[in-house]
């Protein structure tokens, strides 16, 4: 555990350090997330404002974020260099997606106070708005890992996340304005989509529903297969 | 900061692990590995032994199969097939166990650019299951002037010293180190060999592959020589030059016929009886008032060894 917190604090300087990371990793995601807040996205409800942001801190500041992470450290044999140092393979990969976590979780809680702050309505139960950060979570991680599978390069990361992002935040917007009737329900199996329809939940705009719970379990599991079986650690072909 | 100890003592754990592996003379056993990609087979059947306490030089040309050898030792590659063994441990299965006692330095470095040399490797004593003082490191690999140097600003040569202080951290009981001197200056390939053999001094075990013969002479007490795949030659550098002819030279005046069975003006004789027939060469040429140039007389080196193997494979 003390290995794992090591390379998390040398990871969360290195963020730090490197304004370009900063700026995608903190200062987007961030900026994003207060400009729905100050303008009220879309009807006005907390539903909608809540999801943009949600997916917004966690598409951008976790899953892209990390991807390129994990990409740039394996192209430039850090993370096979650590593999012979004394951290575990899955500390290895903990240490290294957490800074982005961790800056995303703060992300979260400053979000929800600059909410409150400009009078957004309180979600009348804001234990699904809980259920799809922390389910959002295990989607955006476990999918960062998955898609390092299939980028050679850091550059080409900015492309390779951009179909799963753009599916996730559609997904999310979507839901957040429609009540969880027919079709709708079904498209709770797009990754990601349960962050809206959650976020509706919590306001009373639907009705909750076993297949967003299924959704936010089904795809982080699959994701997590596809990592454990095909995860390179070299940079060599 | 990285928790201090003496020079390079290994913690109790290291200490007890290290007394159970005493029990072999044997620190790596290789049997008929082999390793595959896809339809192309890398590795085809090597034998290797590795004594402990022993420098080991695996040489061999581009692709012959040393890295690959390597990666299944070090527990990163999977073997298709063979017994291989590691201070007493599978690498395909302990790994995790075996980390604590090798240390590892890879062909191409692979740290992170913005970090410093001293917190690269105050990272590294945090990571290691093995103690040490970074200071000692910086001194003994001449990097104290670059210790708030990004490593991003390091020539080459610094880059592989600090790599090799990371695969010394701790003194681990094997050091594995993949082409240590490339790319270094002569003083600086002149400090990694001390650096060697006082890891060998110190009772540890050193694998090493290098593309410089003169590394594997200079350092190793055995060697093997790979190509295409296979072990072509193993033992130590005094079996292996025994087992190959010794040769002479020298250059004849113009209009001389060399002796029988010779070509010259330039005559070249491989032998494996160096003092017999130079001396009977030399009588031939004294008989008849030759004086011969460019006289010359060595033992096989590893040089021809290694130029001979390529050759007898084409």
């Amino acid at each position: 555990m003390n290995r794992v917190l090591a390379l998390t604090r040398s990871e969360l300087r290195l963020i730090f350090r490197n304004k370009t990371v900063l700026i995608s990793t903190l200062a987007v995601p961030l900026g994003l997330g207060l400009f729905f807040a100050l303008t009220g996205f879309g009807d006005g409800s907390g539903a909608s404002i809540i999801a943009m942001q949600l997916a917004m801190v966690l598409g951008l500041g976790i899953y892209v974020a990390a991807t390129q992470t994990l990409v740039a450290r394996r192209q430039n044999l850090v993370l096979k260099r650590l593999r012979t140092s004394g951290i575990s393979d899955a500390g290895l990969l903990t240490a290294t997606i957490a800074p982005v976590v961790v800056l995303a979780v703060v992300q979260m809680v400053l979000f929800a106070v600059v909410d409150v702050a400009f009078g957004l309505p309180v979600p009348t139960s804001p234990l699904p708005v809980v259920l799809a950060a922390v389910g959002g979570l295990a989607l955006v991680v476990t999918a960062a890992l998955a898609t390092a599978v299939v980028t050679p390069t850091a550059e080409r990361a900015q492309i390779t996340t951009l179909p799963l992002f753009f599916v996730m935040v559609g997904g999310a917007v979507v839901l957040a304005f429609l009540p969880l009737e027919g079709i709708a329900t079904v498209v709770n199996l797009v990754p990601g989509a349960p962050l809206g329809s959650l976020a509706n939940v919590a306001y009373g705009g639907s009705a909750f529903s076993p297949v967003q719970v299924a959704s936010l379990v089904v795809w982080p599991v699959l994701f997590g297969l596809l990592a454990k079986r095909h995860f390179r650690w070299d940079a060599r072909a | 900061m990285c928790r201090p100890t003496g020079e390079g003592v290994p913690t109790g754990t290291v200490i007890a692990m290290t007394e159970t592996a005493v029990r072999t003379e044997t620190a790596i056993g290789v049997r008929d590995l082999r390793v595959r990609y896809g339809g192309f087979e890398a590795v085809r059947g090597v034998d290797l032994e590795v004594r402990r306490g022993e420098v080991f030089a695996l040489l061999g040309t581009n692709g012959a199969g040393k890295t690959t050898t390597l990666e299944v030792l070090e527990g990163f590659r999977a073997r298709s097939a063979g017994e291989v063994s590691v201070l007493g441990l599978d690498p395909g299965r302990e790994r995790h166990l075996l980390r604590e006692r090798m240390g590892i330095q890879l062909q191409e470095g692979g740290f992170v650019d913005e970090l410093t040399v001293g917190e690269t490797l105050e990272l590294w004593g945090r990571l290691s299951p093995r103690e040490d003082r970074v200071a000692r490191l910086l001194d003994r690999f001449d990097l104290v002037p670059r210790r708030d140097v990004r490593v991003s600003a390091l020539s080459g040569g610094e880059k592989r010293r600090l790599d090799l202080a990371t695969a010394v951290w701790g003194s681990p009981e094997l050091v594995v180190l993949d082409e240590p001197t490339t790319g270094l200056d002569p003083a600086a390939r002149r400090r990694t060999w001390d650096a060697i053999q006082e890891l060998q001094d110190g009772g540890r075990t050193v694998v090493l592959t290098t593309h410089y013969l003169e590394e594997a002479e200079a350092l190793a007490d055995r060697v093997a020589i790979m190509h295409e795949g296979r072990v072509a030659v193993a033992g130590s550098l005094a079996e292996i030059l025994a087992s190959r002819p010794s040769s002479f030279s020298a250059t004849l005046p113009a209009g001389v016929a060399p002796p029988r069975g010779l070509d010259g003006p330039e005559v070249l004789v491989h032998t494996d009886d160096l003092q017999r027939d130079l001396t009977a060469f030399l009588g031939w040429a004294a008989d008849r008032g030759v004086t011969l140039t460019d006289l010359r007389a060595a033992p096989a080196s590893l040089a021809d060894i290694y130029l001979s193997i390529r050759s007898e494979e084409k």
